[in-house]
């Protein structure tokens, strides 16, 4: 990352408001029910960002929305035709984002944007700016430092943010980043020597408090030398409570299925809804065979996509430690529980 | 909800959810509580996880069964020779808690004549489960310090259902396994209101909160609230109105949210039922086999598009808030009661749902304190809750029961009513699959569900499966005495020989064309569990 500069905290609002101005914004908001969400602010006055909470949701809420129209058709007597779906997505700023859910972002871009592109991801991510913000304590289910995503972001986001009490430094990470800190430059001072080494005080503080110890190494390792046994994936798959969960709130699980909708007699829509590989009909054949067993296999693929087949494709899982799964998970399936149960007896 | 109401005073779980999974035995019977309840389920696994032993009940090898430290497979429909031995033993092996029994219970004595009456050699023969594992069963539940009886529609839809609910009631009292936090007997309801509906007097019997419709108190109190006469009879139970055939006497219907045309047994007396009405109404949020009889049909609004509450099984009172406005033509419930009402001459003039509810809360002593200045924060509270101040119940019969003393109810076997013979030699059992709900009159709207489970399939054991050379996916032909369906089979370890099972989702396979007209003649309950078919491969012709 290049020049590091600083922005005191008391000028966040004011810095946001002059962004908000040619972007949408969307950051972590509390609603009424106290639930922390990525939403689009409205009122920058009445409701500021919190940075305190983990959002629930993820930016694939945005870049991959739960349901999304990729074209709508005609079919009347004489004219049947598609037309492409026109929703252009405005410019966007996306605050707040934390060092998992921007690798998410990242790990997408080779789902989406490397070989065949999908023009509907892309032209989002092309409208979109990401500010992340590093993390100073780790939340509840975290463990984004065995994942090695985390609790600070390296490379990826467009401006960078670590929170130094008063004061946030910003670090420029790409030409986007470097655009805004030239636009609005007068926000922006040079950061001092003390500010740099107080950075990495805080990184290491923060590597160090995690609350949970997440062997993913090893479960890797044993992944890899098919050392995980058969029983581990019975025993789960039969826990599996089919809700889909967390695929849903999992950044970066991306599989869709195509739906055909339609409007009325004529006109209809096909759009792609978020899948899951857990859900039996997710890999059932058009004859009726399914390859793999719901009771005992359903949740072997989710796993083995995360902590085997993507390591051997891209180097590094695509589990990104955000724990989401583990708070949504009521049959006690999640990823921490397969870790565990994977490195047993090692 | 006669079962319970009549042994303890009050026809709900008495304990809350998460109390589940505190306790230290678990016996769930009748319920597949993984399909069903999975938020149950959760709590059981929880607690097994913990060190809970759970006792599961069931003929079928169900999911859960595979997490039991005990699994009872018995025939269906001998609950309550199952339970008794269960009693016998725990008598037996002096596992009774007296002090319970002596200060709390009254009737006692009825139920131990009985129980010493019955041998148990003969009764475990009856259940088709070896003695042995009742033996262990009854000592593991009855050592508990802590323990939960969980059931559902298993236990309550047979002939004999509440006397099966009394028996667990029994066996609860006898072993002084209620009154206490993570312990008691609960009912789980499979609506996420079907315990409002009850509680707000969808019942024929009784007005809002259980109050009896023959007390004149009562009535009086509701007569001057409504400024109406209130009727001193009660009214007729669901299957006394969708099977009252064509000269019954009911010449008009309002159903509501209900889809008798697929729920009911016996479909082709239903269609009797509703061609023949003067007139009918429809209030349905999609377009139901039941609404394609109806005169009037009125497009009700979803979930989402209305304000009020849901009452759920452990009697806990939320919150539901309007989040679209009603799409198209759709007006609430409330609306469409209100709408109808007024133009019949009485305007109820309610403005908003809280209008509505602090009528509840004044008329309805458990939902006293029940207001949604209370209830917006928060996870809602749990009745009885009697005033402003009371902060809800989580569990119920502290110190002493609802009706006073808890009562014992001796049961005795009370077969089903049609067991498998030469004709039909096999015994149908119905339920629910995880992807659906009820009648699918919303999930079999959705493309997901739909795709995870598109049609009713029909579980039949290898054996049998082998023996009448059937292979999975075959189209098969389901005959009763009452009906004929087209069903697709699968093959399915789930059940044993001589065992079928399905759901009673799918318009396109209605089991309930087959299943038997005989009811519980205490609840008026179906009993959809048992009957008798045969099958045969091929079409319908």
């Amino acid at each position: 990352m290049s020049d590091k500069l600083i922005l005191k905290k008391d000028h966040l609002t004011t810095f946001l408001r002059k962004l908000s101005k040619e972007y949408q914004l969307v950051v972590p908001l509390k609603n009424c029910h106290g639930d922390t969400l990525f939403t689009v602010i409205e009122d920058l006055d009445s409701q500021p960002p919190d940075l305190v909470n983990q959002p629930q949701n993820s930016l694939k809420e945005f870049m991959l929305p739960q349901q999304e129209v990729l074209f709508t058709y005609k079919n009347s007597p004489g004219d049947y035709s598609f037309s492409p779906a026109t929703v252009k997505p405005p410019p966007t700023i996306f605050f707040g984002v934390r060092p998992c859910d921007l690798s998410a972002v990242l790990y997408m871009d080779v789902i989406f944007l490397q070989g065949r592109t999908d023009p509907h991801y892309l032209q989002k991510r092309e409208n979109s700016v990401l500010i992340g913000l590093n993390c100073n304590t780790s939340f509840a289910d975290c463990f984004c430092n065995a994942t090695r995503h985390g609790p600070f972001l390296e490379y990826g986001s467009d401006l960078q943010f670590t929170d130094l009490g008063d004061r946030f430094l910003v670090e420029a990470g790409r030409s986007r980043g470097e655009e805004i800190v030239r636009k609005w430059g007068y926000f922006f001072a040079v950061a001092a020597k003390e500010d740099r080494a107080r950075k990495y005080q805080v990184f290491l503080e923060a590597r160090g408090g995690f609350a949970r110890m997440v062997h993913v190494d090893q479960a890797i390792k044993r992944l890899r030398e098919k050392k995980v046994d058969d029983s581990v994936w019975h025993e789960l798959s039969l826990r599996c409570q089919d809700c889909g969960g967390c695929a849903y709130l999992c950044p970066t699980c991306t599989c869709f299925t195509i739906i055909d909708r339609p409007v009325d007699n004529v006109r209809g829509e096909r759009l792609r809804s978020w899948d899951a590989c857990t859900f039996a009909g997710f890999t059932n054949m058009a004859g009726g065979h399914n390859p793999v067993n719901a009771a005992t296999d359903a949740i072997r693929q989710r796993f083995m996509h995360k902590l085997c087949y993507d390591v051997k494709d891209h180097g590094r899982p695509s589990c990104v430690g955000c724990g989401r799964c583990v708070g949504i998970c009521f049959g006690g399936t999640d990823i921490i529980r397969f870790i565990n149960m994977a490195c047993e007896g090692i | 909800m006669a079962g319970l109401a009549t042994t303890f005073g009050s026809g709900a779980m008495t304990n809350s959810i998460n109390e589940i999974e505190n306790a230290e035995v678990i016996l769930a019977t009748g319920s597949n509580t993984t399909e069903a309840h999975p938020q149950v389920a959760r709590r059981m696994l929880a607690a097994v996880d913990r060190g809970a032993k759970l006792i599961v009940i069931d003929p079928r090898r169900i999911r859960l069964a595979e997490f039991a430290h005990i699994h009872l497979d018995i025939r269906p429909g001998t609950d309550i020779p199952l339970l008794n031995a269960m009693m016998r033993i725990i008598i037996d092996q002096n596992l009774v808690d007296d002090l319970f029994i002596d200060m709390r219970t009254e009737n006692y004595h009825q139920l131990r004549d009985m129980l010493y009456r019955i041998d148990l050699e003969e009764t475990a023969k009856t259940t088709g489960v070896p003695l042995e594992r009742i033996k262990e069963a009854a000592r593991v539940y009855a050592r508990a310090r802590k323990a939960v009886i969980c059931y559902c529609l298993g236990i309550t839809q047979h002939i004999s259902g509440t006397r099966n609910v009394q028996s667990l009631a029994n066996l609860a009292m006898l072993t002084g396994n209620v009154e206490k936090e993570d312990t008691g007997v609960d009912p789980l309801r499979g609506q996420n209101n079907v315990q409002g509906a009850c509680d707000m007097g969808a019942l024929p019997n009784v007005f809002p909160g259980y109050q009896s419709v023959g007390n004149l108190d009562f009535r009086e109190k509701f007569e001057a609230a409504w400024q109406v006469r209130l009727p001193e009879k009660t009214g007729l139970t669901l299957m006394e109105m969708t099977h009252c055939g064509a000269e019954g006497l009911i010449r008009g219907m309002f159903i509501m949210g209900e889809n008798p045309m697929l729920s009911d047994p016996v479909l082709s007396k239903v269609e009797d039922t509703l061609a023949n009405l003067e007139f009918l109404a429809v209030s349905d949020i999609f377009l139901t086999e039941t609404a394609k009889f109806a005169h009037v049909v009125f497009p009700a609004a979803s979930f989402a598009e209305k304000t009020g509450t849901f009452t759920n099984s452990e009697r806990r009172v939320q919150m539901v808030r309007r989040a679209i406005d009603p799409v198209g033509h759709c007006r609430t419930d409330a609306d469409i009661i209100m709408g109808i009402s007024e133009r019949m001459g009485y305007p109820m003039g309610h403005e908003s749902p809280v209008e509505i509810m602090e009528e509840i809360a004044m008329l309805t002593p458990i939902y006293g304190g029940m207001h949604h200045d209370r209830l917006e924060s928060g996870w809602g509270l749990q009745w009885p809750c009697w005033d402003r101040g009371h902060p809800g119940t989580p569990f119920l019969h502290k110190y002493y029961f609802t009706r006073g003393r808890g009562r014992f109810i001796a049961a005795e076997h009370d077969p089903p009513s049609e067991l498998p013979d030469k004709e039909y030699p096999f015994l149908l059992i119905t339920g629910r699959t995880y992807h659906h709900y009820h009648t699918g009159t919303m999930t079999r709207k959705c493309s997901l569900h739909n795709r995870e489970c598109g049609e009713a399939l029909l579980q039949i054991n290898g054996g049998d499966a082998g023996r009448l050379g059937v292979r999975g996916g075959d189209i098969l032909r389901v005959t009763s005495r009452r009906g004929v369906i087209r069903i697709t089979a699968e093959i399915s370890d789930v059940v044993k020989p001589g065992m079928i099972y399905t759901s009673f989702h799918f318009s396109e396979s209605p089991i309930n064309a087959l299943c038997i007209d005989t009811w519980d003649p205490l609840a008026n309950c179906p009993e959809y569990k048992v009957c008798a078919v045969k099958i045969e491969q091929g079409e319908v012709a």
